[in-house]
């Protein structure tokens, strides 16, 4: 390895590299692993902000309404009026016959209203089996039938709120709006577009599955409702009526598995029916060449015809029925058999040489035309701004299929479909060729647009996965390398305790690393962590009851562990508002507070007796030991920024607030001079550095170092973590305190000490901020974020500032706090005559096993995204957890190394000693 | 191994000398007796509540744990009890005496542990959790209580560092740990998202515990087997 030589040079050079490099090299390799496996994973599309207008379409070369002078169309209108009615999670096998299967089973053909209204009239109605795209989500299969356009990953994770909101409706209850108002509507006379949405059959199939009694039974509520409408439309199907020229579309959202799942990418889950009718008989059915039906004869005996399309040119072809602009993103092709359910109307205007099927046929080529524009048009816009377009080698492919196409239309199509005095012979085989030419370019945007917005690119995640496996065997390697330095210390003094407590820490890692794998522990990751963490503050106090002392440590490590317990479950609450425990917890909890005056005043005054006596502690644990003038300017600015804090809060209530001090100040200016403070002490701390400390008691040294940085960081978390900072913090020392005394009984086993950290401690370090997380009210969702907090010191809207401040407040407990305090655990260990080098060697030892959990962490969360890619919950709850464990690994590495930037300095003086 | 360790909390208050004497020693043939005695005791326990009252642990966990308690109270109790250490000063029925008492106490520690790993406290689950601390306490603290009494030593010397010296701490010992463990491993279904009724506190803990404990007591058998033979060919 390259880094390896690199570094062995400079360890002659400097002493601190010798520690640190492969901090450096961890970060490299982590960073490269984790872009190339986001590259794969997450599909990104950039959405454009702009609209189809009917007047667009004078661009495009295509004979658009010059036949028409109707300015607001497109292509020439084809039906009235149309009535979508979506039956979400509609199955396939619930529409077609069960002849098309090999099986038949009970939930087939109860929907038996359609099959007979399309055997009877084949030309007016057809069956469609509509493959939708992965994810099958509603909310994702409703923009992208209304949209024409693929899903993306960020509106597919904000989807899971809705199915939340229907779930506690009884299923009988969810239709009956829907039903109420749809019969109605029908009799009116004031829209052009009807839409009716019943979520019955996904509520039944979510509940009891697809092979169920009340799936059935919705199936057959379901055919009575379309029987009525069928008979409604017909009744008022005569010339003059409401309905002369009426489309009725019945079509799932997607399809939905046995158990009644969906979301995923699977055969059951895509396949979805479109059933559609024209009140208008259409006089004849499509040309041969463009009919894809397969017939079979159902159960009664009667014909039925069931044709495929793709649910991504729904929007297209209603569009181009209804006459409207085609919407702006939309990638799909005007499907030629729903297409002709509308020809009814074509017939008055057209020139009598033409047959029937000829005129279709150029009113279809015609609508392609624009149809084929549109696209290129969206194609050309999207890779125009958006950052990660379609490589070049794509586009020009695209572009040479359109040029094709557009000089066949502009050269010969065009001049014959505007010249009418010509023979139809020439016509009608040159159309043929204009339409299987824009057939060619739809085709292949279409499957480019998959390929790039659907498709997980499986090379780039296997990669990134590869290389991440690399820095794991890495670091693991660092951490055996160091061990077999002092392996001496290690072999004599209690080889036996470190083993089975690491062992034991292998073992919590293990399971909490495997729960990751199941969505349900991911959402329970809280709870499973503070599990976690009891078990080892459990096996703590077993050890600590054998050796007879810190009894009281484990016992409190104990208590702590309860009341994180409960302020996870608090948390956690807040996750799911549907959840038990919140009916539950809101009775006695919260109703508490919202009814005593007395709590509400305790929630205000607890915090600020809290921060008061964290700058008391402050004050008093840094007066006794010996500080360095720029440590102690630090930790007064400190306890000045807590009193500033307390001004805030207090100015943040109106009743409380100071006459001589407009509110501004205190809503706004006192959070940015804490900010400010935040700032200055880091670059003193930074400028501290230049001047090498001639202490010579580096613990002590070590000691005061991470207290300057801990406080540094503590004001502005606190600030931002709002009312429940101080106590947050607070329980974050305790616990910090606790695990340290603890780790010092550890191994401490026969006469000598031995000098290392097992990995005991710091798994127990680790976990505890995972805790401090929850604890905080956070979870790993975007709707986790506390978006507040980014405004606390801004009035308005500015990106990067409150990128960094919702980083700080969301990781703050949880990775800054926990990684610049870990040198804390060395300390407690470390005893004065051993010089720098060893204790250097246990701090670099120390994080590099912290780094290594976290990135086992993160590696199981990547492993656990790519095998559940195709889940159901990928976009909702994987998706967004991988996103928040990337982005806390990265960011740990890069603190790690800053950490060992600050820690490291006085290397070199002792490398020279040694 | 988790919550046994505040049990020996509790009773250090009043710390004893370490008994230098030799600790009881049974037979296999009385190991298998309790062993025996006391997994007919769970299994007789179950199937009453279910045929008798009609309840098992999935449709009404609180009474089936309590009646489990109920049926295996005094089988632990009283043939714990006949193994007590210095049988001389301390009598069968003192040695009884010991072991109510330690019930409500290791309910108490159990119950506690349960809390800190995250039990649910709310009132609807009240019932619940008192009912499996009963019974976790009969698997855990009273048999040690009826034998080891309130001798500090012992007790951190079983439960703290595993060490069980003669048959007798071996019944102790590993069924203890066996519930404890047992019911450690059964939390863990209960986030899944199976939605079973079973996946409710303390169900699968219970199944848990009861599992591991029953396995404990086979384990100390063969131990207690193991260790007769051993003593026999030396």
């Amino acid at each position: 390895m390259k880094d390896r030589e690199v570094a062995t040079r400079r360890r002659k050079v400097t002493g601190k590299w010798e520690y640190t490099w492969h901090l450096w090299a961890t970060l490299l390799l982590h960073i490269i692993a984790i872009v190339l496996f986001t590259r794969g994973f997450l599909l990104t599309r950039t959405e454009l902000p702009y609209y189809s207008n009917s007047s667009d379409v004078s661009e495009s070369q295509c004979v658009y309404s010059s036949s028409h002078n109707n300015a607001s169309s497109w292509t020439k209108p084809a039906v009235n009026r149309l009535i979508i009615i979506v039956l979400d999670a509609l199955r396939f096998d619930f529409v077609a016959p069960s002849t098309f299967f090999p099986e038949s089973k009970r939930w087939m053909d109860k929907l038996e209203v359609l099959k007979d209204v399309v055997s009877k009239n084949p030309t007016s109605a057809r069956i469609f089996k509509a493959i939708a795209d992965p994810p099958t989500t509603s909310l994702q299969r409703l923009k992208g039938l209304t949209t024409g356009g693929l899903p993306t990953f960020v509106d597919v994770g904000n989807s899971f709120g809705a199915p939340a909101i229907v779930e506690d409706n009884f299923l009988n209850q969810v239709d009956n709006g829907c039903i109420e108002h749809l019969f109605p509507s029908l009799y009116e006379d004031d829209w052009d577009v009807l839409i009716s949405h019943f979520l019955g059959v996904d509520h039944a199939g979510h509940i009891f599955g697809v092979d169920s009694t009340p799936m059935i039974e919705k199936l057959e509520q379901y055919n009575s409702i379309l029987e009525k409408v069928i008979e409604v439309l017909e009744k008022e199907s005569g010339p003059g009526s409401l309905h002369e020229n009426t489309l009725l579309v019945v079509m799932g959202d997607h399809g939905q598995t046995l158990n009644g799942d969906h979301g995923g990418g699977g055969a059951e889950e895509v396949e979805t029916a479109i059933f559609a009718m024209s009140v208008k008989k259409p006089p004849s059915s499509v040309p041969v060449e463009y009919d894809t039906s397969s017939c079979q004869l159902d159960l009664d005996g009667k014909n039925v015809c069931v044709s495929t399309m793709q649910q991504l040119d729904f929007a297209a072809t209603m569009s181009a029925l209804l006459g409207i602009p085609f919407p702006y993103g939309s990638i799909g092709q005007v499907n030629p058999e729903l297409y002709a359910l509308g020809a009814g109307s074509w017939n008055s205007d057209a020139s009598q040489e033409l047959s029937e099927s000829d005129i279709w046929m150029q009113n279809y080529a015609n609508t392609l035309c624009i149809n084929s524009w549109q696209v290129k048009r969206y194609i050309d816009a999207y890779s125009a701004s958006s950052a990660v377009g379609f490589s070049s080698d794509d586009l020009s492919q695209v572009a040479s299929v359109y040029a094709q196409a557009e000089t066949q239309w502009l050269c010969s199509t065009k001049k014959l479909l505007l010249d009418k005095n010509k023979g139809t012979d020439a016509l009608v085989p040159a159309l043929k060729k204009q339409i299987e030419a824009y057939f060619n370019f739809l085709r292949t945007v279409a499957e480019l647009a998959r390929s790039k917005w659907t498709e997980f690119d499986l090379y780039m995640m296997g990669t990134g996965i590869a290389i991440m496996s690399i820095s794991l065997i890495f670091q693991v390697l660092v951490i055996l390398r160091a061990n077999s330095q002092d392996g001496a210390t290690l072999a004599s003094s209690g080889y036996g305790w470190i083993f089975s407590a690491s062992t034991f820490a292998f073992f919590l890692l293990g399971m909490r690393a495997v729960s990751f794998l199941s969505n349900s522990f991911i959402l329970e990751e809280g709870k499973v962590a503070i599990f976690l963490l009891s078990t080892s503050g459990i096996v703590a106090l077993r050890k600590s009851v054998v050796k007879g002392e810190l009894l009281k440590e484990s016992v409190g490590f104990l208590l702590l562990c309860t009341f994180c317990r409960f302020g996870i479950e608090i948390g956690l609450s807040k996750q799911s508002a549907t959840s038990a425990f919140m009916k539950e917890y809101t009775s006695w909890i919260l109703n508490i507070a919202s009814d005593l005056p007395v709590w509400n005043h305790a929630a205000e005054v607890v915090p600020i007796l809290v921060l008061i006596l964290l700058a008391f502690w402050l004050y008093k644990a840094t007066s006794g030991i010996f500080f360095g003038w720029t440590r102690k300017i630090v930790i007064l600015c400190t306890i000045l920024t807590y009193i500033l804090i307390i001004v805030h809060w207090i100015t943040e209530n109106n009743r409380y607030v100071l006459a001589f001090m407009p509110e501004s100040i205190g809503r706004t200016y006192i959070p940015r001079i804490i900010y400010a403070i935040l700032l200055g002490q880091l670059l003193l701390l930074a400028f501290a550095q230049l001047f090498k400390g001639n202490c010579s008691d580096c613990k002590t040294n070590l000691v005061a170092k991470t207290t300057a940085m801990l406080a540094a960081w503590s004001s502005t978390i606190i600030l931002l973590s709002g009312k429940q900072g101080p106590a947050v913090a607070f329980a974050s020392i305790i616990g910090g305190y606790c695990i340290m005394r603890l780790c010092d009984i550890e191994d401490e086993n026969g006469p000598k000490r031995s000098l290392s950290i097992g990995p005991f401690p710091v798994m127990q370090w680790n976990l505890f901020a995972t805790c401090l997380f929850f604890c905080s009210g956070h979870w790993c969702a975007f709707d986790g974020l506390h978006y507040g907090a980014a405004f606390i010191g801004f009035e308005e809207f500015m990106l990067i500032p409150q990128a960094i401040i919702l980083t700080l407040d969301t990781y703050g407990f949880s990775i800054i706090l926990p990684i610049f305090g870990l040198p804390f655990l060395v300390a407690t260990k470390y005893k004065a005559d051993l010089g720098k080098h060893v204790l250097f060697r246990q701090l670099s030892q120390i994080y590099t096993t912290y780094g290594l959990i976290t990135a086992i962490m993160t590696m199981f969360t990547i492993f656990c995204v790519t095998l559940h890619r195709r889940h159901l919950m990928v976009w909702g709850l994987f998706a967004p957890k991988f996103v928040f464990d990337v982005f806390g690994l990265i960011l740990t590495d890069i603190l790690i190394c800053l950490a060992s930037l600050y820690y490291f300095d006085q290397g070199k003086d002792d490398h020279h000693h040694n | 191994m988790d919550r046994r360790k505040k049990r020996e909390k509790t009773t250090v208050t009043k710390p004893s000398t370490v008994d230098s004497q030799s600790p009881p020693k049974i037979s296999p043939s009385e190991a298998f007796i309790v062993t025996l005695s006391s997994v007919f005791g769970l299994a007789l326990a179950l199937y009453v509540a279910n045929s008798g009252f009609s309840i098992d642990l999935v449709t009404d966990p609180s009474r089936t744990i309590f009646f489990i308690s109920l049926v295996e109270l005094p089988i632990v109790i009283l043939l714990f009890s006949r193994y007590r250490q210095n049988p001389r000063k301390c009598t069968y029925l003192q040695a009884l005496g010991r072991g109510l008492l330690a019930v409500p106490i290791g309910a108490l520690l159990n119950c506690l542990g349960a809390i800190a790993l995250g039990a649910p406290v709310t009132f609807q689950f009240l019932p619940k959790t008192i009912n499996w601390s009963l019974m976790m306490s009969l698997f855990t603290t009273v048999p040690a209580s009826c034998v080891l009494g309130s001798s500090w030593a012992h007790w951190k010397r079983i439960f703290a560092q595993t060490r069980p010296n003669g048959s007798v701490e071996y019944l102790i010992c590993l069924p203890a740990h066996g519930a404890v463990i047992g019911g450690w491993f059964g939390a863990w279904p209960m986030p899944l998202d199976w939605e079973m009724p079973w996946q409710e506190w303390p169900i699968c803990v219970s199944y848990g515990a009861i599992g591991g404990y029953m396995v404990g007591l086979v384990a100390s058998c063969l131990f207690v087997l193991a260790s007769s033979q051993h003593v026999k060919q030396t």
